[in-house]
Order: C-alpha cells, then sequence, then structure tokens
C-alpha cells in the first residue's frame, strides 16, 4: 500500500509537470508554424509557408474564412485568419497576439480608425505603407484610397487599406412615408433629404399631430407641399412616435450623432485629432444646434403604446435599450432610426421585406452659415448629407520578415482589384468597397445602395469624432446627457448651452491627458 | 505515514510550487515591475526595453491625482462599510434562524445558499430587471403601489446606486456566511446556554455573553472574507450600474484605465493595482489581528 501510495504521488506529480511544459511548448508551436514545417506552398512570395490574418469582426468569420481558401486554392499559399468572437474586446485580444516572438505575430491585422492607430504606430507594429515603393502595385493601391477615407496621422502616411465603408443617418423604410403621405413617395423622399431643418423640425412635429389625430394636413417639404392622408393605412396604423431612440444606449448620441456636428469644424480625422483651441471653441455653435436636433429626436420618441417620454424611464436599459429599439423600429412603431448600414442584416432576421425597403435621410442640425468652418458646404448641403467613413482598416505588421510583409502586400492586392476579392467583399461579407466606383456598382442591400447615392452625389461627410480623445464621445459627453438630460421633461436655450460647453471643455481638458 | 510526507515533502511540494509561481507569483512581481514603467501592452513608452522606459513612481503619482482613480477609492470604501455590516448581520440573523428550528433547517440552509452559485454578471443583469420592474414599476415608483422616492430608480443615483448593490450582495453572499456561522454555532456547547438560563438570563443577555464571544472565530473568517470580497467587487458593479452614474468601484477603475486613454496606459492600472492591493493586505490584516484578540479559549 505503501508502495503504492509512493507510486502514485509520483506519477501525479511528473504528469502535472509534463502537462505544464507542453502546454508552454505548444504556445511556440502554435502561430508560428510557418518556420516549421517544410516547403508546403511557397511558390510566389519566396519562403513564405503561412499567412496569419486577424480579423477583428465577428460577423463575417465564415465568409472571410471561405476567402481566406478562395486565395490559398488561387496562389497555393496558405494562409490562416483568426476572426474573434461578436462583441468580444478586440483590443485585448489582439494585444495578446501582439505579445512575443515576431514569428507568432499576425502578418495582417485590423485597425479601428486614428484612436488604434497611435498606439500601434508607437510600438512599431504598423507599417507605414506609403513607403513601400518596390511593389508598383501596392504602392498604386495605397496611393488610390481616396484622402478623407485615409488612415493617416499628417495627412502624408497612410497605414491601412479600408475594409469597408460605412454610412448612417435616419433610416426609414419607404413603404411607410407612401402610407403617411398622398401622391409621389420618391418625391417626397427626396424632399425630405433636401429640406431645412426648420422644415424637418415641422415635419416631425406633423406626423406626431398626425399619430395622435389623423387628418389631411398639409406639410412643406423643400418648398413643396404634402398632405397626409386623411386615415391611417397601412404601415403608419402602428406608429405611436416619430422616432426609436436607444437613450440608454449612450453612445449612439455621443459618437455617431455627435459626429455631424463636428464635422462643421473639422473635415476629417487627423483635423479633429490636431484640434487647436480656437478650434474646439468653434464648436460651440454646432454643438449647441446637436442639442437641439437632439432634443427634437427625444421628444418625439415611440414608446410601446405610447410616445415615449424622457424621464427616469427612459434611460433604463430594459425599456429603451438597444435591441427593443430595434424591435420597435421594425414594428412599425417609429418612422425613423438613427443607425447606420449594419444594422441591416439585424432588420432582415426580424422582417425581409422591410429590410428590402429602408432608406436613409441625413441627420439633420440646425447650423447657421457661420458655424461651418470646415469645407464649403452651405447650411443646407450639410442637412442633406450622411456621414460615410471607413469603420476598419488592414494593417501590416511591420516586425514580419520582408517576405512576409510582401505577401501580405499581394495578399490585399488580390482582396481590392481582383474581381474574385472584390466580389467577396460585396456579395459575401455585403459590404460597401471603400474603392467603389459609385456609377457602376449597384448593391443588392437597400441601405447599402443608399449610401452609394449620397455617395454619388459626393453628399457626403467623414467621421472626425474618431480624431477626439479616447472616451471622450459616449463615455463622457453621452453619459453626461444620459445622466442630466434625457432624465429632464424639458430642455432650455441653457441647456443647450451647457451641453455643448460641456462637450467642448472634455475635450480641452482630456486632449492633454 | 508521517514518515513518508517528511521525506517526500519537497517533491510533493514542487508542481503546486511551480504553478503557484507561474501564475500568480511571477505574474505579480512583474506587475509591480511594470507600475514603474511606461508599458502600453505591448510595448514600453519610450523605449526598446523596461529599464529604458522606467518613470519611477511617476504612474503611483498619477493614480493619486486622478479623480476617477480617488472617486472610485471613496465610493468602494463606503461600499465595503454598509455591504460588510449588513451581509454579516444578514448571515448570522439567517444561521440563529435555521439552528433555532428543528425541522427543515437543511432545506432552508439549502435555499439560502442557492443565490452564491450564481454568477456575478447573471446575477447583475436579473437584478437590473428586478430594481427596474419588481421595485420601481410595481413597487415603489411614482405609479407603484407603495411610492418610495428611496427604492426607486435605484440604479441612477450613486447613494441609491450603492444601497442597491448592498441589497443584492447581501442576497448572494449572506447564505455563504450562514454557513460559516451555522458551523460555529453548532460548536458552542449547549451547557453553557442551559447554566446562563438556571442563572435567568434573558435571551439578549446569552446572545451578548455567551454567543457572540464564542462565535468569534466564525466572524473573524465571515468579516475577512465580506470585507476582501467586497473591496474585490467587479462583476456585479459591471452588470449592475457599469459606473454609470458615478458608481465605479476600484476593481472596474483599474479595468478601465486602459479604455480611458489612447495609446491604453498599462503602467498606470498597474500602479493602481498594486496600491489595491496593498490596501486590501493592510485592511484585511488589521481586521484579523483585531478581531483574533476578540476570540476566548475554553
Amino acid at each position: 500500500m505503501k508502495k503504492f501510495t509512493k507510486l502514485l504521488s509520483v506519477i501525479c506529480m511528473l504528469a502535472v509537470v509534463i502537462s505544464m511544459f507542453s502546454a508552454c511548448s505548444k504556445k511556440n508551436e502554435n502561430p508560428g508554424s510557418s518556420s516549421g514545417s517544410s516547403s508546403a506552398g511557397g511558390n510566389t512570395a519566396g519562403s513564405v509557408k503561412e499567412l496569419y490574418i486577424y480579423n477583428s469582426k465577428g460577423e463575417n468569420a465564415e465568409q472571410f474564412t471561405a476567402m481566406c481558401k478562395a486565395y490559398e486554392q488561387a496562389t497555393g499559399i496558405k494562409v490562416r485568419s483568426f476572426s474573434i468572437g461578436s462583441g468580444q474586446d478586440h483590443m485585448e485580444t489582439l494585444r495578446a497576439e501582439m505579445q512575443g516572438a515576431a514569428d507568432a505575430q499576425p502578418a495582417i491585422f485590423t485597425i479601428q480608425g486614428l484612436k488604434e492607430l497611435i498606439e500601434w504606430k508607437d510600438s512599431g507594429a504598423a507599417l507605414d505603407l506609403s513607403s513601400v515603393t518596390d511593389n508598383t502595385e501596392f504602392k498604386a493601391l495605397v496611393d488610390a484610397i481616396p484622402e478623407g477615407l485615409r488612415l493617416t496621422t499628417d495627412g502624408t502616411n497612410s497605414y491601412g487599406i479600408p475594409y469597408n465603408v460605412e454610412g448612417y443617418g435616419y433610416i426609414m423604410d419607404t413603404q411607410m412615408l407612401a402610407d403617411l403621405i398622398d401622391g409621389d413617395m420618391q418625391a417626397a423622399y427626396n424632399d425630405l433629404v433636401f429640406c431645412s431643418y426648420e422644415e424637418f423640425e415641422a415635419f416631425v412635429k406633423a406626423v406626431d399631430a398626425y399619430i395622435k389625430a389623423p387628418s389631411a394636413a398639409t406639410v412643406t417639404l423643400n418648398g413643396n407641399t404634402y398632405t397626409f392622408k386623411g386615415q391611417k393605412t397601412g404601415l403608419a396604423e402602428n406608429l405611436t412616435g416619430v422616432f426609436a431612440v436607444a437613450a440608454s444606449e449612450k453612445w449612439t448620441y455621443g459618437d455617431h450623432m455627435l459626429n455631424v456636428a463636428i464635422n462643421a469644424v473639422f473635415p476629417n480625422v487627423a483635423a479633429a485629432n490636431s484640434a487647436t483651441q480656437e478650434q474646439l471653441d468653434q464648436l460651440k455653435g454646432p454643438f449647441s444646434a446637436f442639442a437641439r436636433a437632439l432634443d427634437l429626436k427625444t421628444s418625439y420618441a415611440a414608446g410601446d403604446t405610447a410616445g415615449a417620454k424622457r424621464g427616469n424611464d427612459f434611460i433604463v436599459a430594459t425599456n429603451y435599450g438597444y435591441d427593443s429599439t430595434l424591435q420597435r423600429f421594425v414594428d412599425g412603431k417609429a418612422l425613423f432610426m438613427k443607425n447606420g448600414n449594419w444594422v441591416a442584416p439585424q432588420v432582415s432576421a426580424l422582417d425581409e421585406e422591410k429590410a428590402s425597403r429602408l432608406t436613409f435621410v441625413p441627420v439633420k442640425i440646425p447650423l447657421t452659415q457661420e458655424d461651418i468652418v470646415a469645407g464649403d458646404w452651405t447650411v443646407e448641403e450639410f442637412n442633406s448629407t450622411i456621414p460615410v467613413f471607413v469603420p476598419m482598416y488592414y494593417a501590416i505588421n511591420a516586425n514580419k520578415d520582408t517576405q512576409t510583409i510582401a505577401a501580405a502586400e499581394n495578399f490585399l492586392i488580390w482582396l481590392n482589384t481582383t474581381e474574385e476579392g472584390k466580389r467577396y467583399v460585396t456579395e459575401d461579407f455585403q459590404f460597401i468597397p471603400y474603392n467603389a466606383d459609385p456609377a457602376t456598382t449597384t448593391l443588392s442591400n437597400s441601405l447599402g445602395q443608399s449610401i452609394l447615392n449620397f455617395m454619388k452625389a459626393g453628399k457626403t461627410l467623414s467621421a472626425p469624432y474618431n480624431g477626439a480623445p479616447a472616451s471622450w464621445g459616449g463615455d463622457t459627453v453621452g453619459l453626461e446627457i444620459m445622466e442630466k438630460y434625457l432624465t429632464k421633461e424639458t430642455w432650455t436655450e441653457e441647456d443647450y448651452g451647457s451641453i455643448a460647453d460641456y462637450a467642448i471643455s472634455k475635450w480641452k481638458e482630456m486632449m492633454n491627458q | 505515514m508521517t514518515g513518508y510526507y517528511k521525506k517526500w515533502f519537497y517533491p510533493l511540494v514542487l508542481p503546486a510550487l511551480i504553478l503557484f509561481a507561474m501564475v500568480i507569483l511571477i505574474p505579480f512581481l512583474l506587475g509591480i515591475l511594470y507600475s514603474f514603467t511606461g508599458w502600453r501592452g505591448t510595448y514600453f513608452a519610450g523605449g526598446g526595453e523596461w529599464y529604458e522606459s522606467f518613470v519611477g513612481l511617476q504612474n503611483y503619482v498619477k493614480a493619486f491625482k486622478n479623480p476617477k482613480f480617488m472617486s472610485s477609492l471613496w465610493y468602494t470604501l463606503r461600499y465595503t462599510v454598509v455591504a460588510v455590516i449588513a451581509i454579516n448581520a444578514a448571515g448570522l440573523a439567517l444561521g440563529l434562524m435555521v439552528t433555532g428550528i428543528s425541522k427543515g433547517s437543511g432545506a432552508y440552509r439549502t435555499i439560502f445558499f442557492m443565490p452564491n452559485l450564481l454568477g456575478g454578471l447573471a446575477l447583475g443583469y436579473i437584478w437590473q430587471i428586478i430594481f427596474n420592474s419588481l421595485y420601481t414599476d410595481l413597487l415603489f415608483g411614482p405609479n407603484g403601489i407603495f411610492p418610495v422616492d428611496f427604492f426607486s430608480y435605484m440604479l441612477q443615483d450613486q447613494t441609491k446606486a450603492l444601497f442597491a448593490l448592498v441589497i443584492m450582495m447581501v442576497w448572494q453572499t449572506a447564505g455563504y456566511m450562514m454557513i460559516v456561522y451555522v458551523t460555529g454555532l453548532n460548536n458552542i456547547p449547549g451547557d453553557l446556554y442551559e447554566a446562563a438560563q438556571i442563572d435567568g438570563t434573558t435571551l439578549w443577555q446569552r446572545f451578548k455573553n455567551i454567543t457572540l464571544p464564542m462565535l468569534m472565530p466564525s466572524i473573524t473568517i465571515c468579516v475577512f472574507l465580506t470585507l476582501a470580497n467586497s473591496f474585490k467587487l467587479l462583476d456585479q458593479n459591471i452588470a449592475l450600474t457599469n459606473g454609470d452614474f458615478n458608481t465605479r468601484m476600484l476593481a472596474m477603475q483599474i479595468l478601465r484605465t486602459t479604455k480611458d486613454t489612447t495609446p491604453p496606459d498599462y503602467g498606470l492600472a498597474q500602479a493602481q493595482a498594486v496600491i489595491f492591493f496593498i490596501m486590501i493586505a493592510i485592511i484585511t490584516l488589521t481586521q484579523v489581528t483585531v478581531t483574533k484578540k476578540q476570540e476566548v479559549e475554553l
């Protein structure tokens, strides 16, 4: 017995120690198998055995793997992709992958805009693509990125190839507009796009009055008069409010909606990133206008059975969270929902037909001509544009050996210039390609097509809020609005001013941290 | 058998020691080192090696100057005081209850212990619904059955949220403390009570002069556990309020520090973690020494 216990303990001990060491060595051999295996496929890019791509979008993981397989078949270069889970913290995972030997690190990784770039630029992991000169095809690809979409800190360097473009605004079901208004729906939609803020505000109030007591009232949009249907018909029957508002999700107004106002002073991310005190002071007007537009939006919000009111109930996540807001919109309880084309698959899962009828109306804010410092927009033009931006970029890991970097360049060329690569982007990922020619491209998805139409007309703003200090938008300004203002039934002129002042002073404070 | 253990002591302890060193000791020491550098998660700011990025006590100074850190420290202290008292009072009351009844005490013990099996995040989300739908909509809100301002919209005010968190944590952990107290209560010899009863003492006198002193070992353990856990509370804080309305506690503050700036300031987060560790160590060690002194030997 004694001997047996002794033997057992030795075995257990050995098992623990061995498993520990095997776990360690496994870690080393995992992604770095490129150095180990024999010449499986390095025919085009020298001795590259495997191209490791880190994809921080979980939603298209399956299609992404299929795309990598297709590349492997076309070129013989082994590609291994890793997509994070949907909703997982992509930065923490990426940081873990970027630790240790360069061999094990991804050759291509994804960066969500300038805020994240700073980290990889400082660490030396992000390759300045504008410095590549030996690969003419790649150089052409980098040079062709439109200026507004470039991932750059100073305007000349360039650290990423855009993943796709996305856009947002007030999403509207065209059929619902047709059910609300007598006459030509398309004309009414066009006039909604081009109308002034004041006309839009009058329209919102008219729709609200119509929901409460339908009558054949008239409303003027872009100078043209439209008459409401005398009675509620079709999709207009379920309406409880004008806007579906996710009041408990502070980033929805603290990031994207605020970004519209930031565009009045900063034309792009790099400009916002190097903001001066004077420029920040110029945001006072645009931010007050934003607050006024947010007041309108939250005053005419849809609830489950009747209109929603600002107050304590308004910011409770179980009442006005993201998913319940989306559901309310899909159920036809609201005419508008501020959101982006990325929401299309979710709407489609709930109501496929509705998803095929959606379109964008610009988020309008009551600016004056003096407020608009950047670009030469008139107020009317500014209010008929939607923000279109690159949510994510492919970056190349500068720590890798030259052959792997060359292979990474070739992969990005394949993805963005060949028919097969582009097909994956538009059809399998359902993306709007950043290099799409709006004149010739058509997309099967209605929101994507709507964005293409704005791009075609040159009516797009960018995403300068990405140049604001980290956690300034949703976590600071959005939080303040949620805690102090969305719980308050009426807003005053002073409230508009103090929201603007708070946003500006926090930006100034946080940019020096 | 003792000879066997004596002879094989070091080989038997070695695997555990190696594991402890690899997953706790070495990361802990590395963490202390990082707290003196400009560590950014994947690289050192201003240099290739750690010594080139050495910033001395700068991260510690920054931590104490950070209003978010100081407010979360203060909030954590306030929460800890309330939670330690509430959880232990509830745990002891439950313990007295289940030892006082003769029938079905096993079933009650199981029921009271069960909330402990739930994970912190799940619990937080469930209680978010309870505070909103039950507390606010049904019971205490402006349109509820008994309108009480304090219990409505508890997650939308810093002080109310503190008590909401306490209510939730009492529900979760009082059952666990109850088990410890029950063991302690069962170890008190019955003849002490008998003798006291013959002397004509009241119930309160017996509780104060027999139960409490005899229960001191259990109290030491329970206060230690609740103190340390309240200080380290993270999941429930994130799930219940996510730090909104200034309800960020220390653990969450450390976690979110890396998101507050770009590039992420892991050095600063690590300095806060070291301060956090020292504080917990000092507070719990003091508590254990103080309560140990109160324990009586028979």
